[in-house]
């Protein structure tokens, strides 16, 4: 028996509408915890780490050093740091060929709303993507 | 504690990646009515079934409880299903003690299903299997299972010291075990070099340190003793415990260790009135072969000293807590809802020593079994006893 299914989601963000719309601009926007200060990014609707919904909005630069790096045949993947967040991000690296070790958060491909990260060279300058 | 929920019987079908045409109904089936031949009843006896199956896009059927309730020859049952990603199996277990133990069902059988391999390309299963995280940040880079396994591995060995050839030793020493159980998916007999030699497949992962996506079911069948046919030699149940960890790895204070694990198991030890000491054997949740050693870790086992311990041969066959002698997720293999009932099975057993594969030497009073959903997110420990 052979079936095939093809699915189109749209999903709304909700509360977290200005951390996406600000991705797909190529911008770095954070949750600060507005009770114990917690800056998280990517961005949440309720602080991970005291569990308050007092928050607001916090841009960060989009630069990233990388703590943990991760390299398959097609994909690269790394955990990092975004500079003034308080948590690590997941990120999808968009030029692997680059072995730095820091990178700025590049806008995502197509509608995609993971975070993406461009490794630049030691002057912070970035390769081509 | 829990007082009187015991273990009636149960089954397995082998685990593998079926190309015999068979489906998920026949293996449903079959280790529905091959659990209620070892218990000793019938279909009749049955007045609850639970279903571990984690995802819809693998059977494609919505609602699989009572699909499956008619399929089983078990019309008229209660059913529901339990999902929680890798632990969807264990958690319907927890949810049948909690059932039984609660008085709401005197006998359910758990039913774990997973046409994991057969149904979909395997690049359609690890699309789906993205999804298993925060699909709005780490699933929208189509981010894998195993590089996020990969990341949370560097971390565990960027803190303890743990190096691929302690990786590797696990990789081999499971599928050896596995070699013992007709019923394994990889029956491997490999070495070290053989797991050295494998493809990268996320760094420091290679394709031999990677449990395999397999077709199978397992089912087993809780009760209070009273309930059941007599007869001697029943395990029971002491403790069921679960627990959670931030869906996201980057929202860990050590994102190379398995917090929600170590909780889920503190709570396991607190309910059956136990410490980790008292442990005799155990079913650990091998996803990937860093993975046991980040669980035994959290779990506590050998002094919470699991590194030293996994070198020193503790966790063997012949150590003092033998660990995946079913061959673990590595050698027997994953049908996601199956496995954890697959893995309280091979618990249940050694205790009654009755396993159909590598019998425990050790005569465990105690049996720990530990499974876990995304990346060491959703927990869920139990502690059997032996008869």
């Amino acid at each position: 028996m052979k079936h095939h299914l093809g699915l189109d989601y749209t999903i709304p963000v909700g509360d977290l509408a200005p951390y996406f719309e600000a991705l797909q601009a190529g911008n770095a926007l954070a949750s600060a915890c507005g009770k114990c200060g917690h800056v998280a990014f990517p961005a949440r609707a309720q602080c991970g780490a005291c569990g308050a919904t007092d928050l607001r909005w916090k841009p960060l630069t989009g630069r990233a050093q990388i703590l943990f790096r991760t390299d398959a045949a097609s994909s690269s993947y790394a955990l990092v740091k975004f500079d003034g967040a308080d948590s690590s991000s997941t990120v999808g690296l968009c030029n692997p060929e680059q072995k730095t070790s820091s990178g700025r958060l590049a806008v995502p491909i197509g509608d995609a709303a993971g975070l993406w990260l461009t490794l630049t060279d030691n002057k912070g300058e970035e390769d081509e993507r | 504690m829990i007082s009187d929920v015991s273990f009636a019987g149960g089954a397995m079908t082998p685990f593998n990646r079926r190309k015999d045409g068979s489906s998920f109904r026949d293996w449903a089936r079959r280790a529905t009515r091959d659990a209620l031949t070892d218990a000793g009843l019938q279909a009749s006896d049955i007045d609850s079934l639970i279903v571990a199956s984690e995802s819809d896009f693998f059977t494609l059927q919505l609602n699989p409880a009572a699909l499956l309730a008619d399929e089983c020859g078990l019309t008229g049952v209660a059913a529901k299903r339990v999902e929680g990603g890798g632990a969807s199996g264990h958690l319907a277990v927890h949810a049948a003690v909690a059932d039984v133990a609660s008085g709401m069902a005197r006998r359910v059988l758990v039913l774990g299903v997973e046409p994991s391999a057969s149904h979909l390309r395997g690049a359609d299963v690890g699309a789906l299997y993205s999804l298993s995280f925060d699909a709005w940040t780490d699933g929208m880079t189509g981010v894998d299972s195993t590089s996020l396994y990969a990341l949370s591995a560097q971390a565990f060995m960027a803190r303890t010291g743990a190096t691929v050839d302690d990786f590797a030793a696990v990789a081999v020493r499971n599928r050896a075990h596995a070699r013992a159980n007709a019923n394994a998916h990889l029956q491997l007999d490999i070495t070290a070099q053989d797991v050295a030699a494998s493809p990268v497949v996320a760094s420091p992962y290679r394709r031999l340190d990677c449990s395999p996506l397999s077709d199978g079911a397992a089912a087993i069948i809780l009760a209070r003793t009273a309930d059941l046919p007599a007869r001697s030699g029943r395990a029971r149940f002491r403790a069921a415990a679960s627990a959670t960890d931030t869906v996201r790895l980057g929202e860990r204070h050590d994102p190379g260790f398995f917090a929600g694990k170590q909780r889920a198991a503190q709570l396991a030890y607190a309910m059956a009135g136990v410490t980790a000491a008292d442990i005799g054997v155990a079913e650990v949740y091998d996803s990937y072969s860093g993975a046991q050693l980040q669980a035994l870790q959290a779990l506590g086992l050998a002094n919470s000293r699991a590194l030293a311990a996994e070198r020193d041969g503790y966790f063997a066959a012949d150590g003092m807590v033998p660990v995946n002698l079913s061959g673990g997720l590595l050698g027997q293999g994953a049908p996601v809802g199956a496995t954890g009932v697959a893995q309280i099975l091979a618990a249940a057993l050694q205790l009654e020593g009755r396993y159909f594969g590598r019998q425990a030497q050790n005569q465990p009073r105690f049996a720990l079994v530990d499974t876990h959903g995304g990346i060491a997110t959703s927990n869920a420990v139990s502690i059997l006893e032996a008869p």
